[in-house]
C-alpha cells in the first residue's frame, strides 16, 4: 500500500524550496520528492518520498537480518561506521547539519557539536561496556546461557533481538546515534520514526553504513522513515504485534499519549517519559563572590545546555539563602546564561502566552523578581514557589528554601535530572529525591555528563529492548538436551 | 482636540448602538474616530492598568495615531490568567486582588480577606466593590480573570440585544425563552442574557432553564486545584476518587439538561419559542425531539440566538439543517454571533453569513505570530490572527488579541452593509498548527490523567 498526501502533494514547483528528506528503507536508501510537510518548530517544509508501508515490515517467519550475527562483528561495523562518519567523505553529515539546521531551533554549532559526539558514541570499547553495564553479561545477547538453580533445575537463557519502533525525538542528532546504536546491539528489527525537527540524521548515519558495506545486515536490519506523528493512516496499519514487540517512544505528552493507544497484548512500551530537571544549591554558594560566579556559571551550564530543549536542562533551581543573596545569585545566572550565547546562540523568544505571564510577575515586584527579557537570550525569574509554566528557551525559575530539604516536596514523578551544589550533599539528598520520583543525581554543572551504561530514565534501557527467551532443560542431573 | 472632545468620541462611537444600523458606516468614516477614542482611553488608562502602563513603556509607545500603535498593547487572554495558580489553591486573597489590580482600570483596593472563604466568596466581595469579575469556562485548565464594571455587564446585554434585532428577530413578549444552559455562571453571562429574556418572554409564561447545577467559578476552580494536586502528588485516592465522580456528575447534569431541554420545548410546542444556546447541545438537544416523534411541523415559527462556532464539538455537515428542520427554525429568525469572553460585544451574523464588526470595536488583523498589523484593504479578504478594540469596556483595556484565524475585510459586504465584516469559517491556530512535536523534555501535566 502506498500513502501520499498525508500533508499535501507537491508540485514540482514547491520542491524548489523545499529540503529533500529521503527514506532508508530496510538497506536502501529511499529517495522522492512526492510528499511535503511543514516541521513544527520553524514551519519550514520538507519534501519525502512516497512512504510505503509494506517495504518496512517483514513476516516473523524472517528472522531479522541480525539474528545470528555476533556481537563483536557488530560492534567493529558501528565503529568503523564512527570512523566513517568522522571522515565524511560522502559528504552525508555535512548535508544533514545543513537540513536539521533549517528544521530545528538549535544553532548550527550545537548541530555541529552533537553530530560528532554521534559519529564518537559508535566506540566500541564504550559500547560494549555498556552492553554489558546494561546486561551484567554480553554473553547473553549471542549465546543461551546456561544456569543450574537451587534446586538442581536447568535453563538457558538468551536475550532474543527484537522488533523495535523507534519514535525518535527531534531534539538531539545524537539521540539518532545512540538509538541505532543500541538497535543493532540487541540485533533488532528497528523501524526508526524521525521528527519533523529533524527527519535526517538517522538517515545520515545509516548512509554512511552503507559506504562501509552495502550489504552488510546492520543496514539492513533498519528503516527510518517519516510521517506526522498522529497520522492513523499509518499508525494503525503499522503499529501490530503481529509486526513489532515493543514501541519505544521518546516525548513529551502528545507523543506519549499518541502512541499509548496503540499498545495491546504483545505490543509493549518502552517509554522516556516527558521530564524536568532542576537544580539544588545550598547555602555554600554565597561563601565567597569567586564561589557564586562559578556556582552561577555552573548552573547555567546545565539551564542552557542544548538550549534547554533537553530533559536533562535545568529549568527550576532551588537556592538556599535570604532574598538578597537569591537576587546576587539571579544576577550572576542571568549574566552567565547570555555569556553563553557566544557559543551556542540564543533560543528563540518566549511565546506569547509564558512572556505576558512573566511580565505580570515583573508588574508585581514585591513577589517576584526578573532578570532578563524574554528574547531568549537568557530570562531568571525569582518566585517564592515553583512557577505555574514551563521554563523554556533559557529560562531558569530560581525558587528561595530555607533548607534544600524543603525542595524535595516540589520532587515528583516528571522530575528526571537534579544537579547538586556542593557535591558533597548529594548524598544527603540523594535517597529523599529517589524517593520522591528523581531519576538521576548529579553535580552542579554535570547534567550533561553521562556515564556508560548507566540507567535512563529509571531503567536499563537494553534491558528493556530485549526479549528475554528462557529454554527450560529439566533437572541437572536428567540427560541434557543435545544443544546443551 | 481636547480631552473632554475626546472622550466624547469614545461615548459617540459607543452612543451608535442604540441607532438603527452602526454596522452600516464604511470603515474610512470610523477609523479616525476609533483612533480618537482609542487614544483617549490609551491616555485615560495607561497610568491606571499597571500592565498598560508597562507596554507603552516597553513598546515606546505614547499616543495612539494609526493603528500599528495599538498592536503592542493588545492582550492576550493568557494576561489575565497570569496570576499564580498557588495563590487561588492556598486562597491567598489579599494577593489574588493585587495581581487583579494590575489588569483592572478601576483600583482593587486592599481588604480583609481573612474571612473570605473560597473563590465565589471572594468574587462576591469583589462584586459588592464595583468589580464584576468574569472567568473563562475552561474545565481543567488556569481560568482567566476579568474585571468588568455594572455598567459593562449591562451595555453587553443591551448590545446583544440591539444585534440581535438588526439581525431580524423582533422581540414582542410573545414567546417562550428556552435556554439551553451549560455555560459557566459568570457576572458576563448572566448580564448577556438578561435584556433578551426580557424583550422575548411572554410575561404569562416561565422561561425555561434546565434545572441543573449551576457551573460557577468556585465550582470549576475546586477540580483545578484538586488537578494541581494531584500532580503534587499530594492528592489522596479519596479525594481523587471525588474529583471523578464529580466529572461524572457534570456528565450527568449535561444529559439531564439535554433532555429537560427537549422536554421542554415539546411541551410548549403550541408556541413561539426563542431558542438560547450553543451548536453543540442544540443538536443534541434537536436529536432528542426527533427520537420522540416531533420535528418541525409541529412547532411554531420559532427563533433562536447561538453564540460562537462549535467549540471544537464533532458534528455532521448538515447539523444547521437538521436543527433548523427539527425546531421549525429559519436564517430569518435566527441569530449567530461571534464574540469571546474577552469582549464587551458580539459580532451578529448578515443574510450573507458574515459576522459584522460595531463601529465601536476596531478590528485588527496580525499576522500569525499576532506582532504585526496587516494593513486594512477595502478590496477583497484577507487571514490573519483577529484582534479587537472593544471601546465599550470600562472595567479593563478594550485591546485584546485573540487565537483566532479569520478572514476579514473592510470593505462593503454582500447583504449591504458598508462596515467591516469577518467570514464565517473562523478557526483557531492551535487547530491548525501541525501537532507533532517530540522532545524529551516535558511537565508533569502528562502524569495527570484527563489532563495532558
Amino acid at each position: 500500500m502506498n500513502l501520499a498526501g498525508e500533508a499535501r502533494r507537491s508540485t514540482a514547483q514547491d520542491n524548489d524550496e523545499a529540503t529533500p528528506a529521503p527514506f532508508f528503507v530496510r538497506g536502501t536508501l529511499v529517495e522522492g520528492t512526492a510528499v511535503r510537510h511543514r516541521s513544527r518548530d520553524l514551519g519550514v517544509d520538507f519534501v519525502t518520498p512516497k512512504l510505503d508501508l509494506d517495504a518496512l515490515i517483514a513476516l516473523r517467519t524472517e528472522p531479522g537480518p541480525l539474528f545470528d550475527v555476533k556481537l563483536d562483528e557488530i560492534l567493529d561495523f558501528l565503529a568503523e561506521t564512527g570512523e566513517r562518519m568522522r571522515q565524511d567523505k560522502g559528504g552525508h553529515l555535512r548535508e544533514a547539519v545543513d537540513r536539521i539546521s533549517a528544521t530545528n531551533v538549535l544553532p548550527r554549532s550545537v548541530i555541529e557539536l552533537n553530530v560528532r559526539m554521534a559519529g564518537d558514541y559508535l566506540n566500541k570499547a564504550r559500547l560494549l561496556e555498556y552492553a554489558e553495564q546494561n546486561l551484567g553479561d554480553a554473553r547473553v545477547l549471542d549465546e543461551w546461557v546456561a544456569r543450574v538453580d537451587s534446586t538442581g533445575r536447568r535453563s538457558f537463557t538468551r536475550a532474543f533481538p527484537p522488533r523495535l519502533i523507534h519514535v525518535l525525538p527531534g531534539n538531539s542528532p545524537l539521540v539518532s546515534a545512540q538509538s541505532i546504536a543500541l538497535g543493532a546491539m540487541v540485533k533488532a528489527v528497528n523501524l526508526f520514526k524521525m521528527g519533523s525537527s529533524d527527519p535526517f540524521m538517522a538517515v545520515a548515519i545509516l548512509r554512511t553504513m552503507l559506504d562501509v558495506d552495502p550489504h552488510h545486515p546492520v543496514p539492513r536490519s533498519m528503516s527510518a522513515v517519516y510521517w506526522r506523528g498522529g497520522d492513523e493512516r499509518v499508525e494503525r496499519a503499522v503499529f501490530q504485534p503481529q509486526y513489532f514487540d515493543k514501541i519505544v517512544a521518546w516525548g513529551g505528552g502528545d507523543a506519549i499519549t499518541n502512541v499509548i493507544k496503540y499498545l495491546m497484548p504483545g505490543l509493549q512500551l518502552v517509554s522516556f517519559d516527558p521530564k524536568t530537571s532542576i537544580s539544588m544549591i545550598g547555602i555554600e554558594a554565597f561563601e565567597s563572590e569567586e564561589t557564586l560566579e562559578d556556582v552561577a556559571a555552573r548552573a547555567a551550564n546545565d539551564v542552557g545546555l542544548l538550549n534547554q530543549e533537553a530533559c536533562v536542562c535545568s529549568r527550576v533551581l532551588f537556592v538556599e539563602g535570604d532574598r538578597n543573596q537569591l537576587d546576587r545569585f539571579c544576577e550572576r545566572l542571568q549574566r552567565k546564561l547570555v555569556d553563553r550565547n557566544a557559543v551556542s546562540g540564543k533560543a528563540p523568544p518566549l511565546p506569547r502566552d509564558l512572556a505576558e505571564e512573566v511580565e505580570s510577575m515583573r508588574l508585581m515586584d514585591d513577589e517576584f523578581g526578573v532578570w532578563g527579557t524574554g528574547d531568549g537570550s537568557g530570562l531568571v525569574v525569582r518566585s517564592d514557589e515553583p512557577v505555574d509554566f514551563h521554563p523554556i528557551n533559557k529560562t531558569a525559575n530560581v525558587v528561595g528554601v530555607s533548607s534544600l530539604k524543603d525542595a524535595l516536596k516540589y520532587v515528583n514523578v516528571a522530575t528526571q535530572t537534579v544537579g547538586v551544589y556542593p557535591p558533597a550533599r548529594q548524598v544527603e539528598l540523594r535517597d529523599g529525591l529517589a524517593s520522591g520520583g528523581a531519576q538521576r543525581i548529579v553535580r552542579l554543572g554535570d547534567a550533561g555528563g553521562q556515564s556508560i551504561g548507566a540507567p535512563h530514565d529509571a531503567m536499563y534501557v537494553m534491558h528493556r529492548f530485549v526479549h528475554w527467551i528462557v529454554h527450560e532443560d529439566g533437572f541437572a542431573a536428567s540427560p541434557a538436551c543435545p544443544q546443551a | 482636540m481636547d480631552a473632554v472632545v475626546r472622550q466624547q468620541e469614545s461615548s459617540d462611537l459607543v452612543g451608535l448602538v442604540d441607532t438603527e444600523n452602526p454596522f452600516d458606516i464604511p470603515f474610512s468614516e470610523t477609523l479616525p474616530r476609533q483612533l480618537e477614542a482609542i487614544d483617549a482611553s490609551f491616555k485615560d488608562r495607561v497610568d491606571k492598568i499597571k500592565l498598560l502602563q508597562n507596554r507603552a513603556e516597553s513598546g515606546g509607545i505614547t499616543d495612539i495615531r494609526r493603528m500599528a500603535d495599538i498592536v503592542p498593547l493588545l492582550f492576550a487572554h493568557t494576561a489575565y490568567k497570569s496570576y499564580p495558580e498557588g495563590w487561588l489553591v492556598e486562597q491567598k486573597w489579599d494577593r489574588m486582588g493585587r495581581w487583579l489590580d494590575t489588569v483592572s482600570t478601576r483600583r482593587v483596593e486592599p481588604m480583609d480577606t481573612r474571612e473570605v472563604k473560597g473563590l465565589d466568596a471572594w468574587l462576591q466581595r469583589l462584586e459588592s466593590q464595583g468589580h464584576y469579575v468574569s472567568c473563562s469556562s475552561g474545565t481543567t485548565g488556569k481560568c482567566a480573570m476579568m474585571n468588568a464594571t455594572m455598567a459593562d455587564g449591562e451595555f453587553a446585554g443591551h448590545s446583544l440585544l440591539r444585534a440581535i434585532i438588526w439581525s431580524g428577530i423582533v422581540p414582542n413578549h410573545d414567546r417562550r425563552m428556552v435556554s439551553l444552559g451549560q455555560v459557566a455562571a459568570t457576572p458576563r453571562n448572566r448580564a448577556s442574557g438578561k435584556p433578551m429574556r426580557e424583550a422575548f418572554n411572554r410575561p404569562d409564561v416561565m422561561p425555561f432553564a434546565p434545572n441543573v447545577p449551576p457551573i460557577t467559578i468556585g465550582g470549576i476552580t475546586e477540580m483545578i486545584v484538586l488537578r494541581k494536586k494531584i500532580a503534587d502528588g499530594t492528592a489522596k485516592p479519596t479525594e481523587i476518587a471525588y474529583f471523578e465522580a464529580q466529572a461524572a456528575e457534570r456528565e450527568k447534569a449535561i444529559e439531564s439538561s439535554i433532555e429537560q431541554a427537549a422536554a421542554a420545548l415539546i411541551e410548549s410546542r403550541h408556541m413561539p419559542l426563542h431558542i438560547m444556546g450553543l451548536f453543540g447541545p442544540l443538536y443534541k438537544v434537536a436529536e432528542r425531539v426527533r427520537a420522540q416523534g416531533f420535528s418541525g411541523k409541529d412547532f411554531c415559527e420559532n427563533s433562536a440566538f447561538v453564540s460562537g462556532g462549535l467549540k471544537r464539538v464533532q458534528l455532521p455537515g448538515n447539523y444547521r439543517e437538521f436543527i433548523f428542520e427539527t425546531l421549525n427554525l429559519s436564517f430569518d429568525r435566527f441569530c449567530l454571533t461571534y464574540g469571546m469572553q474577552e469582549l464587551n460585544t458580539n459580532a451578529p451574523r448578515c443574510k450573507a453569513g458574515r459576522y459584522h464588526m460595531a463601529p465601536w470595536v476596531m478590528l485588527l488583523l496580525l499576522d500569525e505570530s499576532g506582532e504585526h498589523l496587516i494593513e486594512p484593504t477595502t478590496s477583497g479578504e484577507v487571514e490573519g490572527r483577529a484582534a479587537f478594540f472593544d471601546l465599550s469596556l470600562q472595567g479593563r483595556w478594550g485591546g485584546v488579541i485573540s487565537g483566532d484565524k479569520i478572514r476579514a475585510t473592510w470593505g462593503p459586504c454582500a447583504c449591504g452593509n458598508r462596515g467591516p465584516s469577518v467570514s464565517e469559517d473562523i478557526q483557531r491556530f492551535a487547530d491548525t498548527a501541525n501537532g507533532d512535536k517530540i522532545a524529551c523534555a516535558g511537565t508533569i501535566d502528562a502524569y495527570v490523567r484527563g489532563v495532558a
